[in-house]
């Protein structure tokens, strides 16, 4: 299982991935913004997308859990 | 060319009334306000990198650190200069410096502005550091020159990131829908 944290904080810019879909390592899951940035967050590893646990507008904490990969 | 470490630019004005503190809402003392001083700044950052950008892409601000030292009464000639000081990815690092090109020229012609000692008032962030001193990574632009130093009028740093235009404004639209 792979854990998914955000690095910083930030706002969710857009969730390209769904729940339950078949992911690869580098694939990218969501699209932070900080810093008037676009900061993509990929999948570290190869496997299914069991939880993502942020939505678009949502405002992360460094640390948040954005999705898990088993 | 690629965006690198040593692109230049420079913009200069002559302070108007319109750049005042008073005309800008942000001091009462009719010098060029600190507000202009910064857009000034910026838009000689964005000069030194814009030719070097993609179709499609732009600059905007991020973070500032400024010292306004001294005060320009209207009539004052002022060249900002900045330049690229470091690249990282799409973070960009600048620092700037504004000098009098030709101190004080509207003195008689502007006499209010002669009023004794008419200091920008300069609101400091916590650490910050001292008026007048010198900010960590701060060396601005041609700020060893010879004879530069009793002209210099502020400095600073600023940094800016290398955005796609369409992008940017619709994530800024998303976030701020408008009236409905």
């Amino acid at each position: 299982m792979s854990e998914i944290r955000a690095e910083m904080v930030a706002n969710v810019w857009q969730v390209v991935a769904a729940q339950g879909q078949q992911v690869h390592d580098g694939d990218t899951l969501v699209i932070l913004e900080s810093m008037k940035m676009e900061i993509p967050v990929l999948a570290e590893s190869d496997g299914t997308l069991t939880k993502l646990a942020v939505a678009e507008g949502d405002v992360i904490q460094e640390g948040d859990l954005i999705a898990v990969i088993e | 060319m690629p965006l690198a470490a040593g692109l230049r630019a420079s913009v200069r004005v002559v302070v108007g009334e319109s750049d005042t503190a008073p005309a800008l809402g942000s001091g009462d003392v009719p010098v060029l306000g600190t507000p202009r001083l910064l857009a000034l700044a910026e838009a000689a950052t964005v000069a030194a990198v814009a030719p070097q950008l993609a179709s499609g892409q732009t600059t905007v601000g991020t973070s500032v650190t400024m010292e306004h030292r001294r005060a320009s009464p209207v009539g004052s000639s002022l060249v900002i200069e900045a330049e690229l000081t470091e690249v990282d990815g799409p973070r960009l690092a600048f620092s700037f410096v504004a000098r009098e090109e030709h101190p004080r020229i509207a003195r008689e012609e502007h006499p209010r502005a002669q009023a004794p000692g008419p200091e920008v008032p300069v609101t400091e962030a916590p650490g910050a550091p001292a008026p007048g001193a010198q900010a960590p990574g701060a060396q601005a632009p041609g700020a060893d020159a010879p004879g530069g130093d009793e002209r210099v009028v502020g400095a600073g740093t600023i940094e800016r990131v290398v955005v796609s235009r369409e992008r940017f404004l619709a994530r800024a639209a998303a976030h701020h829908p408008g009236p409905r």
